[in-house]
């Protein structure tokens, strides 16, 4: 630094455009310098080590030399030595450790023990646009720790996230390597999109799966209003603030002072299916058909199967085919691998990582399910002309390679369509080709051809079906200047991109598989798009000092602009016959336009422009107070409409620090109250829908006498709404955050009300209307909950452990529906071929709650049936035949229909919690993690109940099969009597899972090797076994239907879910 | 250094707020918008074709008005899958128990007739917004067209549930349903603004390229069909004071002498599977069809599909035509292609058929009588034995479905077989029944084509007679049933049935009763969904 102002110096005095005086001031500046190095010789030399109290040296601590700014920084071998003062006092800190003061007298060798801090609160956590210390925080916030996530041994971040932080509840929509999460953040505040907006490092971005979870700092989470006003557009759902890696900053004497580390963690792992589904084998299946049969009124004779001649087709005799077993795969890898290098200077900083994460998928195997992703992240700041300015960059780069099975709706689910085929079809003919049912050449030993022409071989249709891969590669990044001036000014600008790519090719082979599924000639499918969002954030900060009070002020202003476009081309008749080579310009048909599609268009760019400003004052940091206010313009809306204006109050109060609960401070040291208020928005729509667009497409009519050719045609695809505007959610939040017993025990306690009004929603109009509707405001819906984290930490000796347990119980219920009925309906033909309604919004219930009949047994014999009247003797089930369902006549009108529809449960729990447990003694490390929920309910629909030949799991052998038989489980029959949505498909969705179990070892406390700080091996089960009623592979099932942007609240649905895996794995982590 | 910063931060403010001003301003850069379109001709024009896409939209979901009226009438039974719901026995039946709790059949029809509603009163109300230039007869060419298709959907409609809402320009109020006399004053008057202003190109002088508009000629044989209709089944003189029975008879007269339309001579040469059949029946093979094609001398309006709908919202295809077909399997030997088996033929009907008819064969497919080996009885509901043959899907010589092969997405969706809205035979018919001077020569012209013997004398009933046979399948003969009396009594006996029919494969004896048909008069349905949403403005027809 000297010799760079000495250089600066003599360039400047030669400069010919400075002024004289500015001359003088450098030189008098120079010569200022000069002298205070001079200072500097006067002390004397002091070495010593730095350990944690069982005795491991800790490399990277800072030691400051109290009243300077002078210190150094420990070694890898824990060793420091530094030029002190005899009575210079050291100061020596580290995160998560209490600091310690040593005065170095006349020793010139200290020992210095680092005691782990128990306590939290003297941790900063991150807010909007800046840090704050704990214990001074007035909103609702949760934070995890990197290392937290890192014990989760993840794929991705949010997987590590899942039930750790109280009031997040994350489900999973598949467990398909890949696929992506419902992240909802104090319960579902609308009918449309309900998912946070995820910041990291300052860029907005719609989703983290793309990160390592080694690459990440902290996740901080803003979970009311107050916390998440400053981001006052679409913070309306929570706030996920995610801060990655950076190098550490050390204070030292002069450039030399230096530290870094290298460190490598690898893991490969195995993963399995968890619990499987049990479908009928082929006697099972031959003896439920005729009973169907029968009890259809079929007559013996004309049974569907004789029980002593089954067909068979191929020279293996009859079929008895497990499809679920064919479908899975054992053994799936999974593997990770990360090379990371921190490091920095007193002037600079830096933290590099590049890292290979793979996990292949446990349902079609590695060809067809696999995700492999490769990130780079490179991070680094630097500080400028005597930490005036300060400069830096956070980049991550990541490029993903996947490909996955169907895990969509009824028509494209691969396990679905494994639970639906009969046992009698083999998966391959003599001749080891896929079983084609509608073969004429394949015949049983009597030379019938298979019995079910429209069966599909579900292996086979997997496969035929599934010949696509994916490829996206993502940047994010910002680049930052921060410049300190007149002593309490900050001032910083971070420029931000998330640029994405994505590029998927699909292959159709020719196949036929049954009379339906086949494909009689080759097709290949090419898309590419692309996606930027550029983001420009200025902050002016003034922080300042009185005495006893402390004051922030903060100003800011936001520009972020998105665009992109997308580019799709399909053609036919392939000159190559295999993926590898399903590229457009091997396709050779170029007269059937039918077979031709090309589109191509922009994303519509989305613009928003925002202000705000912050004021937080605390006096003796026991008397808290914290205000926000932000106006975001959004080009969403019409002008007139585009701004929305969201403020937010927060404080709170120490009480500990009052004299009067002085003497309870030895129990209770640590008591601070906290209330809030806010309001947040959310402009998450499509755009333009303040206008009425002219559709061009599907609008053709083929005038004229040539097949295929037709003219455009026009007409306007919408209705508009001119007044649209910001979708805004209020939040109050009352909480206290203490601690017990020497700070061993935390609690963390908040209840909030969140309501969620003018949602953005698509609500239905007349038909008469003509076409879509517009989106308009309206709709509310409230949130109660209560959240409580407690956790223990306990050092006995070398014995330390740590319990926690977070808990939260959230209300969702509906409070206004802008339709003549009240109703937000959900979609029909769901869970099976033209199933009706069976989830629904509206005004009194919680959102997408499971609308149906109840049922009330079984009718036994048909005395039961004819006894079943209504008060004025009307037979309510007159049609019913013995081992039918008793459906419950609610409103009493002798008829069952929808009137006697009511609310059988919804996909939302009432509680979500978990519990961890970590311990380490000596080398030895040890992590367990159950999460769960309480009070959701999950509908289950595996067979589609129209297909009277679909197969059943073996749930149907307890059938009603005479009186007295069952009281659960009616009789078969050939069509869907029983089978109309009721409480048979609703179950209890509540389960406790071991998510996590891990075991590690610190092999340096047995061999000390010179280059290796450490060394450690560990060996994690992951998602061991799940307690739960529900009988379906995993209750974590977070899927639902999304009809359009304003009908994705459902949830809960289990159509034959792709199951989340069990894994075991073994890995190593290095440091040197 | 603070000037440097004050200068950076003032700099800074000002580009940011220059920025501001229109950095919000966006624009849609693939689509317009309603207030920068309908401004040229070429535009109105598109806005035109896409009233007539409207056309293949309105039957492309729910039940088609062309199924539902045989459903509905004394020839067809519902049929469908075993395993699929009651709607079709319902509708049969007229008895809403049969499947209680399905309230919304008609829904999404509904929804599409009034989605062509909006496209024509859109068009309409900013057709003197256009700069028509040098084009200006363009714009009574396109208002009639556009007329014509808004008293088309209104008339389905008037037919099906009588009082609906009139619309006549685009709003998303709450307007409560009109009487059955408003709607065919505008019904009628559309009609005639189609046949004063409407194309006047006779039969050949249409342009390839023009096949399919409505014309002239369409408009007249239509407001003779209204006229009928409006007449019969709510015993009037007249078309609500706006045409006259002689004004009626004018009009088809006028099509008859001037439009150069004229029957084809060979019956099955009208239909697909029809002159496919005639060609196996001779021993050719099934691609050696003589069928006379969808824009051929007898069609005077027709709904044209083709094979290009997809599963994004393109209803270019017949959709319902499907639901026609063999259930599940193709026969190959006639070139029957595979479908969902509804509108299973009253055997009766067959029964009572003369087979020296030649429309008989061309009409009725029958199982037995022709050989079929149909193997798929116990996956059909009211199998009777006898599907239909006007409109069903195609399959090649290796059974293959011909939609498909033309490059169709899926034969549930690609069919491309047009609808005839109106042959010629029909205008024959009607001027005889209106009581045209030459109403015998008009009969007989229909009944010679038919390879029967000549007439010597007509009247309603020899009339209804040929009309049963000659538009059997094609959507006409349930609303010639309601038109015959006001008192509904012709059509209730006509309708009261009790018929063998196989469900599931195992006996079952139907019944349909005229007396439940008597309390609907006929009407069907109105969605309940829509009632419930308009909050109780509409009200649903008696015995829904």
């Amino acid at each position: 630094m000297l010799q760079f102002l000495h250089t600066k110096f003599s360039e400047w005095v030669s400069c010919k455009r400075c002024s004289e005086r500015q001359k003088g001031f450098l030189a008098v500046l120079f010569m200022i310098l000069m002298m205070t190095g001079e200072i500097f010789a006067q002390e004397k030399q002091v070495s010593g080590i730095v350990t944690d109290n069982t005795g491991l040296a800790m490399p990277g601590i800072n030691i400051i030399i109290k009243g300077t700014t002078r210190g150094t920084v420990t070694d890898l071998r824990g060793q420091f030595s530094i030029k002190v003062n005899p009575r210079d006092t050291l100061q020596v800190s580290f995160i998560g450790y209490r600091s310690q003061e040593v005065v170095s007298g006349e020793k010139s060798f200290l020992k210095i023990r680092l005691e782990e801090a128990i306590t939290q609160l003297g941790e900063t956590v991150i807010i909007g646009y800046g840090t704050q210390k704990k214990k001074l925080v007035t909103g609702a916030t949760a934070q995890l720790k990197g290392e937290d996530l890192d014990k989760r041994k993840a794929v991705d971040p949010l997987s590590g996230m899942q039930g750790i932080t109280a009031g997040v509840n994350i489900t999973r929509t598949s467990g398909q390597p890949g696929s992506s999460y419902k992240v909802r953040v104090r319960g579902v505040g609308t009918v449309g999109n309900s998912a946070p907006i995820f910041i990291v490092d300052g860029v907005q971005t719609n989703d983290i799966s793309y990160l390592n979870p080694s690459d990440v700092a902290s996740i901080d989470v803003l979970k009311d209003a107050a916390s998440a006003a400053i981001y006052g557009n679409q913070g309306a759902n929570g706030v996920v603030l995610i801060t990655t890696k950076s190098g550490k900053p050390m204070s030292g004497e002069g450039t030399e002072t230096k530290y870094s580390e290298v460190t490598l963690d690898a893991f490969t792992g195995w993963q399995g299916r968890a619990k499987k589904i049990r479908m009928l084998n082929t006697e099972e299946y031959v003896m439920i058909m005729n009973e169907q049969h029968l009890n259809s009124g079929g007559s013996v004779g004309s049974m569907p199967f004789n029980t002593s001649d089954l067909p068979a087709y191929t020279s293996a005799g009859v079929a008895n085919t497990d499809w679920f077993n064919e479908m899975m795969s054992d053994n799936a890898i999974t593997n990770d691998i990360v090379l990371g290098v921190n490091g920095g200077s007193r002037y600079s900083t830096y933290s590099m990582s590049l890292s290979k994460s793979t996990q292949e998928g446990i349902v079609g195997g590695s060809d067809l399910s696999k995700y492999d992703r490769y990130n780079v992240r490179i991070n680094s700041d630097h500080k400028l002309f005597d930490d005036i300015l300060t400069i830096g960059e956070k980049v991550t780069y990541s490029h993903i390679d996947n490909r996955g099975i169907a895990v969509g709706n009824q028509y494209s689910n691969t396990l679905r369509n494994a639970y639906n085929t009969s046992p009698l079809m083999p998966v391959y003919d003599n001749n080891g080709d896929f079983f084609n049912s509608n073969s004429t050449t394949i015949t049983d030993q009597n030379g019938k051809t298979y019995w079910n022409s429209q069966e599909v071989n579900p292996y086979a249709m997997m496969y035929m079906t599934n010949q696509s891969v994916n490829n996206s590669q993502k940047l994010i990044g910002s680049m930052y200047g921060e410049l300190k001036f007149l002593k309490d000014f900050t001032f910083r600008s971070t420029l931000g991109l998330d640029y994405s790519a994505t590029e998927t090719r699909s292959f159709t082979p020719i196949y036929e598989l049954s009379l339906y599924a086949f494909s009689k000639y080759t097709k290949a499918s090419q898309k590419i798009g692309k996606g930027m969002n550029l983001s420009f954030d200025n902050l002016l900060t003034y922080q300042k000092r009185y005495g006893n009070h402390n004051i922030t002020g903060m100003a800011g202003t936001s520009v972020q602009k998105s665009s992109g476009s997308y580019l799709y081309g399909e053609n036919a008749y392939l000159a190559f016959d295999d993926l590898d080579h399903a590229w457009l310009d091997n396709a050779t048909n170029t007269d059937n336009a039918a077979l031709i599609t090309l589109n191509g268009a922009p994303y519509t760019e989305n613009r928003i422009i925002s202000y705000f400003v912050r004021g937080q004052y605390n006096y003796k940091e026991t008397y808290l107070f914290n205000a926000t206010f932000r106006a975001d313009g959004s080009s969403m809306f019409a002008k007139g409409h585009q701004w929305g204006y969201f403020p937010s109050v927060s404080a709170g109060w120490v009480i500990t620090n009052e004299k009067f609960m002085q003497d309870i401070t030895d129990y209770l040291p640590y008591l601070k109250l906290r209330l809030s208020w806010g309001q947040v928005g959310n402009c998450n729509i499509d755009p333009f829908q303040y206008l009425a667009p002219i559709s061009f497409t599907n609008a053709s009519y083929n005038f004229g006498s040539t097949e295929g050719v037709s003219n455009n045609g026009s007409y306007p695809s919408r209705l508009s709404n001119e007044g649209l505007k910001w979708e805004t959610s209020e939040q109050f939040d009352i909480g206290f955050d203490a601690s017990f017993f020497d700070n061993r025990i935390s609690l963390n306690f908040d209840y909030y009300r969140k309501t969620t009004k003018d949602w953005l929603i698509t609500a239905p109009v007349l038909a008469t209307a003509g076409t879509n509707p517009p989106v308009i405001n309206g709709g509310n819906v409230e949130n109660n909950g209560i959240e409580l984290v407690l956790s223990y930490t306990k050092n006995e000796g070398a014995f330390k452990y740590r319990a926690s347990i977070n808990g939260a119980y959230n209300k969702n219920n509906v409070t206004e529906i802008p339709t003549e009925d009240g109703i937000l309906h959900g979609s029909t033909n769901s869970l099976y071929n033209n199933a009706t309604e069976f989830y629904r919004a509206e005004t009194g219930h919680a959102i997408g709650y499971f609308w149906g009949w109840e049922t009330d047994g079984i009718f036994q014999n048909t005395s039961e049936v004819n006894s079943y009247t209504s008060s004025d003797g009307t037979l309510i089930q007159p049609n019913a035949k013995p081992g039918d369902l008793r459906y419950v006549d609610q409103n009493g009108d002798g008829k069952i229909d929808d009137k006697d529809k009511i609310d059988l449960g919804d996909p939302n729990p009432d509680f979500i919690f978990g519990f961890s447990f970590s311990a380490s003694y000596k080398g030895f490390d040890f992590d367990f993690l159950a999460t769960g929920t309480l009070g959701n309910e999950i509908v289950q629909s595996y067979r589609n109940q129209v297909d009277k030949f679909a197969n059943y799991s073996t749930d149907i052998l307890d059938r009603w099969h005479g009186e007295g038989t069952s009281t659960t489980v009616p009789r078969v029959t050939n069509s869907n009597i029983n089978y109309k949505f009721s409480d048979i498909f609703v179950q209890d969705g509540s389960y406790l899972r071991i998510s996590n179990i891990t075991l590690g070892y610190e092999l340096t406390n047995l061999i000390k090797i010179k280059a290796l700080s450490s060394l450690k091996v560990y060996a994690s089960v992951q998602n061991l076994y799940t307690f739960t009623n529900y009988t379906g592979m995993d209750p974590d099932v977070g899927y639902g239907f999304v009809n359009g942007a304003t009908d994705s609240f459902s949830s809960g649905v289990d159509l034959g879910y792709y199951p989340t895996p069990r894994t075991i794995l073994f890995g190593v982590s290095v440091k040197f | 250094m603070k000037k440097i910063l004050y200068f950076f931060l003032g700099s800074l403010i000002l580009f940011l707020s220059s920025c501001a001003k229109d950095f919000l301003e966006t624009e849609p850069l693939t689509s317009k918008t309603d207030g920068n379109y309908y401004k040229t001709p070429q535009e109105a024009q598109d806005a035109l074709t896409g009233c007539y896409d409207a056309l293949q939209l309105i039957y492309s979901d729910g039940v088609a008005f062309p199924l539902a009226s045989e459903v509905m009438s004394d020839q067809c039974f519902g049929g469908t899958g075993y395993g699929d719901s009651d709607d079709y026995a319902m509708l049969d039946e007229f008895d809403v128990s049969v499947n209680s709790g399905s309230q919304n059949i008609y829904e999404k029809n509904w929804a599409n007739y009034y989605k062509g509603i909006f496209r024509v009163n859109s068009l309409i109300t900013h057709l003197d917004g256009v700069e028509w230039g040098s084009q200006s007869s363009l714009r009574g060419t396109i208002e009639s067209e556009a007329r014509f298709l808004r008293a088309y959907f209104y008339f389905d409609m008037v037919r099906l549930w009588e009082r609906v809402p009139l619309l006549t320009a685009p709003t998303s109020d709450n307007v409560p349903q009109a009487s059955a006399d408003e709607t065919y004053a505008l019904i009628a008057s559309d009609l005639l603004f189609a046949i004063k202003n409407g194309r006047t190109e006779t039969y050949s002088q249409i342009a390839t390229t023009d096949y399919g508009h409505a014309n002239k000629w369409a408009a007249e044989s239509l407001l003779a069909r209204v006229f009928l209709f409006y007449t019969g089944y709510y015993g009037k003189s007249d078309l609500v004071g706006l045409v006259s029975k002689d004004e009626a008879l004018a009009y088809l007269e006028d099509v008859i002498a001037n439009s150069g339309h004229d029957l084809v001579s060979n019956y099955a040469d009208l239909w697909p599977a029809a002159s496919t059949y005639e060609a196996a029946q001779n021993g050719l093979p099934i691609t050696s069809t003589t069928y006379a094609g969808e824009t051929n001398k007898e069609v005077l309006f027709s709904i044209k599909y083709t094979y290009t709908s997809d599963y994004n919202g393109n209803t270019d295809g017949n959709h319902w035509l499907v639901m026609n077909g063999l259930r599940k399997m193709a026969w190959k030997n006639s070139g029957y292609g595979s479908g969902w088996g509804a509108c299973t033929v009253i055997p009766s009907f067959y029964k009572t058929w003369s087979s020296t008819d030649k429309r008989k064969a061309s009409s009725i497919m029958a199982i037995k009588e022709e050989g079929i080996n149909y193997t798929q009885i116990k996956d059909m509901k009211e199998y009777t034995g006898y599907f239909t043959k006007k409109y069903i899907p195609l399959c090649d010589e290796n059974g293959n479905s011909t939609a498909e092969m033309l490059g169709g997405v899926s034969f549930m969706i690609s069919q491309y077989q047009d609808f005839f809205v109106m042959r010629y035979a029909d205008v024959l018919l009607m001027a005889a029944e209106l009581g045209s001077p030459n109403a015998l020569g008009y009969v007989n012209q229909v009944r010679t084509r038919a390879g029967l013997d000549a007439a010597t004398s007509v009247d309603k009933d020899v009339i209804y007679q040929e009309r049963k046979y000659e538009f059997a399948f094609e959507g006409i003969r349930y609303w010639d049933l309601l038109r015959y009396d006001n008192s509904l009594q012709y059509a209730s006996d006509k309708l009261s049935l009790s018929e063998k029919v196989l469900t599931g494969g195992i006996e079952d004896q139907k019944v349909i009763q005229g007396t439940i048909f008597k309390t609907t008069r006929g009407l069907s349905q109105i969605p309940g969904n829509q009632i419930t949403l308009s909050g109780g403005v509409y009200t649903q027809n008696p015995g829904w």
